[in-house]
């Protein structure tokens, strides 16, 4: 007899339904698995043996072949382990005169017959939701991640034996109460606060532009001056996660198994890769599966990158079209796949190789040379994306020991909502949200430069020799700091501070 | 280009490897003329080098012609002159230090040499305040002289920068002019060939070495009729070896003060001591050689660049917060006022978020 059962893969963040088809003939005892499995979906077999006999079913002693429909599609991981079992079951007439139907069937199985919570369930359950599925059974360690899913019947189970009593009807399992996103996110309060961070009042301004417009951040300065801590801090002034984008980030996180404890992501990203970090992990892909980056990892919050010239130049490199266009593409012999990869940049390095460079207490023993060598490791076109650079100051023992209330990230965060705001309205109705994404197109409509200030930029690029690309990157930062002035006009005030965050231009 | 016999014959011997500078002093003295050296070289050359050196170059008169004509063939093929102590327009005040060199080789304007002329070095780590008052005063002195300077980074390089537009610049390299040290300079080096002059008194094939450096800068104290530090450190700094061959040639030094403890101009306050000019504009140099500095443009200022300036002044170098909290504004206001300040070219940005006013 032939039983069908009905599984998911994925493909990237995309879900792609698999037929499980078992047959159970006679013939000498054989166990075939066809359909491009990998060496984790062959395993399933042993797992599968097992999980039968110590749950008190019968593994049958016939011919038996399984095929993973479509067969051209590569199948990897063991989240078929359940719909393999399933359709076994019914194939060799253990689960007589039940209907299946059209329920979903997602799980590893363990060799005493419990269910293992699998990788990239949320991607999966959005995708067959899509594709029309409505039921679905599921390992119990992955129902929080599937409470946030709305219109769907979806079952946790913890044993292979409680799925099976599901199925005849003996002993239904519950169904999963979906949960509400925000009562989740307002319980939630961040390790850092701007407030625990003294003095830097210039970084600090930066720090809310760039979050404001959705500009990328370099900050430069000494070693020990407090960068990582400002960084850190950026996700507590960054707006808040709406659903959908939480959904849109669990799903990535889901997909590479570095989802938390709820579920679901309830902050903003925040990445710090290493700088030993390759090209493939910061991008994304793998030898067998493609598996997202670095950089998708943190679409949606921070990408940090700390002691920026330390990383390969060639990592480096490839960060520049993903920022350009905010999404990867992975091309592998296995086949395409594309993440998301919106992130806000940050990165920090020190100003020369000594650290002392502008150093009011140190001297700096570094030869221009030597500088310019250190410098010239970040090339020119990545710090070309890069729209604000700022030096953060050497703090001294009394600034750190003192008692001065600094403003906290909820006052700077109220001014980036208000900022974000402005911005939203302006783009309605188009593909972008944030002054950083403008294009040519945009820049003429919504940022119109009066005489003066035309003359202020024309004047910056013969004095402070610009580079001719650094144009329209000024243009936007000045429109922000236009917007969180509330100010409808970009104003030559609002330039000079834009042409003042191109620091590192100016230092040859 | 053309040259007289003695010029000729003065590039010839100046091209001899294995003859020290004194043996060649010594030979043109024995030979009263060096047209007559190069014609009779057998005769002073065992003569005069005892230690057999001379006779390497015994070879008959035609070949010795045939090198001169071969030498003087290849510096035109390069676009290159060379002047020679017999020359006509060799720089007098050049002349008159212990050592000067037989030949000069040049690339670019010739007749600067005629000029006045005015050194300003100093050291590679130049701090940007430093760098840009002396562009400044390289700008303003290059109304009135001829500005002379190596060709490194840093005092050299802001030199140049304020001379090289009115081309009115000397820059001497410490090795052949096919040669540039350093070598990220190349297409400076390019520029003041096109719009000043290159001077080198090695042979154009000569790659630079560690003892050319003092030999050079012996050079630009002795091209010029004074020379202004200004950086340098305590110990082992060229621009202090500069000043120090102007003290021993009659020259007038002047230097930048500095704050006591940045090392970078300690070099700097040692001079003033022991009685350099203190020099904190282009007019102290001008007055000292009875000129009157250029008419300065007047800037229009705002009311807001104008307190910052004038608070910038009064403290000297201050941080952005800083200012701002003593002018009064928000930060935000300062930052704009201070980018504004600085396309005047009236402040400048020396690090870690730290202005002053020039």
């Amino acid at each position: 007899m032939i039983a069908k059962v009905i599984c998911y893969a994925l493909n990237g963040l995309e879900g792609v339904p698999v037929e499980v088809e078992t047959d159970v003939n006679k013939g000498l005892p054989a166990y075939e698995m066809v359909g491009l499995p990998d060496a984790a979906v062959k395993e399933s077999k042993e797992r599968v043996r097992s999980a039968l006999k110590n749950s008190g079913f019968a593994f049958p002693l016939h011919k038996i072949t399984v095929n993973l429909a479509p067969a051209d599609l590569k199948k990897e991981g063991a989240g078929f382990d359940l719909a393999v079992a399933v359709s076994l079951l019914k194939a060799s007439e253990q689960l007589v005169g039940t209907e299946l139907g059209d329920t979903v069937f997602l799980g590893e199985l363990s060799l005493n017959g419990d269910l293992r919570p699998v990788s990239g369930l949320l991607p999966i359950l959005i995708s067959a939701q899509k594709h029309g599925f409505t039921r679905f059974v599921i390992p119990r360690g992955n129902a929080k991640e599937a409470r946030f899913l709305r219109g769907a019947k979806i079952y946790p189970a913890a044993t292979l034996a409680q799925v099976v009593g599901h199925i005849t009807g003996a002993a239904p399992l519950e169904e999963q109460q979906s949960a509400d996103f925000f009562s989740l996110v307002t319980r939630r309060q961040s390790a850092v606060d701007l407030s625990f961070v003294k003095g830097q009042p210039m970084a600090r301004r930066a720090l809310e532009i760039a979050v404001s417009g959705g500009h990328n951040l370099l900050m430069v300065g000494p070693p020990g001056t407090g960068k990582t801590m400002l960084a850190r801090c950026i996700p507590t002034i960054m707006p808040d996660l709406t659903f959908d984008e939480a959904l849109e980030i669990t799903k990535i996180h889901s997909v590479a198994g570095v989802l938390n404890e709820e579920g679901i992501v309830l902050e903003r990203p925040f990445r710090t890769p290493h700088h030993t970090a390759t090209t493939v992990s910061m991008c994304g892909g793998g030898n067998r599966a493609v598996h997202p980056g670095e950089i998708s990892l943190a679409h949606g919050g921070v990408l940090f990158l700390d002691e920026l010239p330390e990383y390969k130049r060639s990592t480096l490199e490839a960060l520049r079209q993903p920022l350009e266009d905010g999404v990867i593409t992975i091309t592998r012999s296995a086949g395409v796949v594309t993440y998301p990869a919106r992130f806000m940049l940050c990165a920090s390095m020190n100003p020369c190789p000594c650290g002392n460079y502008g150093s009011d207490h140190l001297t700096c023993t570094c030869t221009p040379a030597e500088i310019r060598r250190y410098r010239a490791k970040v090339s020119g076109p990545l710090l070309d994306r890069i729209d604000l650079q700022v030096e953060v100051d050497s703090v001294g023992y009394d600034e750190l020991t003192s008692e001065e209330e600094q403003e906290d990230s909820r006052t700077v965060k109220e001014r980036v909502d208000t900022a974000r705001r402005i911005q939203r309205n302006r783009f309605e109705g188009r593909e972008i949200s944030v002054n950083a994404e403008m294009g040519e197109r945009e820049l003429r409509e919504f940022c119109p430069l009066s005489r003066e200030c035309d003359d202020i930029l024309r004047a910056s690029f013969e004095r402070m020799k610009l580079s001719a690309r650094a144009r329209s990157r000024i243009i936007k930062v000045a429109r922000t700091i236009a917007d969180l002035d509330a100010s409808e006009e970009i104003l030559p005030r609002h330039v000079f501070e834009a042409v003042s965050y191109r620091t590192y231009d100016k230092m040859e | 280009m053309q040259y007289t016999a003695e010029e000729r014959a003065m590039i010839w011997l100046d091209s001899l490897p294995q003859i020290e500078y004194r043996g060649k002093i010594a030979l043109l003295r024995a030979a009263k003329d060096p047209a007559v050296l190069l014609g009779e070289w057998e005769k002073f050359s065992s003569a005069v080098i005892k230690d057999g050196k001379g006779r390497v170059y015994n070879i008959d008169r035609a070949s010795r012609e045939r090198q001169a004509d071969e030498l003087v063939r290849s510096l035109d093929e390069k676009g290159y002159f060379a002047i020679s102590l017999v020359s006509e327009d060799y720089p007098e005040s050049l002349k008159a230090i212990p050592d000067p060199p037989l030949v000069l080789y040049g690339a670019g304007r010739r007749e600067l040499l005629k000029r006045r002329r005015f050194c300003i070095v100093g050291s590679r780590m130049t701090p940007p305040w430093a760098e840009k008052q002396a562009r400044t005063v390289s700008e303003k002195i290059a109304s009135r002289f001829v500005v002379v300077t190596g060709l490194a980074e840093g005092g050299d390089r802001a030199a140049i920068d304020g001379a090289l537009d009115g081309g009115d610049l000397i820059s001497v390299l410490p090795c052949g002019l096919d040669h540039c040290y350093p070598r990220s300079h190349a297409s400076l080096k390019e520029k003041i060939a096109s719009r000043g002059l290159l001077l080198s008194e090695y042979p154009p094939d000569a790659p630079s070495a560690k003892y050319y450096f003092p030999a050079r800068n012996r050079l630009l104290a002795g091209l010029s009729e004074g020379v202004l530090v200004v950086s340098a450190r305590e110990k082992r700094s060229g621009a202090l070896i500069t000043a120090g061959y102007a003290a021993e040639y009659g020259r007038d030094v002047f230097a930048f003060p500095y704050n006591i403890g940045i090392a970078q101009g300690a070099g700097c306050n040692e001079l003033i001591k022991k009685g350099a000019y203190l020099t904190t504009g282009a007019e102290d140099i001008l007055s000292a050689y009875g000129m009157e500095a250029p008419e300065e443009q007047r800037v229009s200022l705002t009311q807001e660049e104008r307190l910052v300036a004038e608070t910038l002044r009064e403290h000297g170098e201050l941080h952005a917060a800083k200012l701002a909290q003593l002018c009064r504004m928000s930060l935000p206001e300062a930052m704009a006022t201070l980018a504004s300040l600085e396309i005047k070219n009236i402040v400048v940005k020396s690090g870690g978020n730290r202005y002053s006013a020039l």
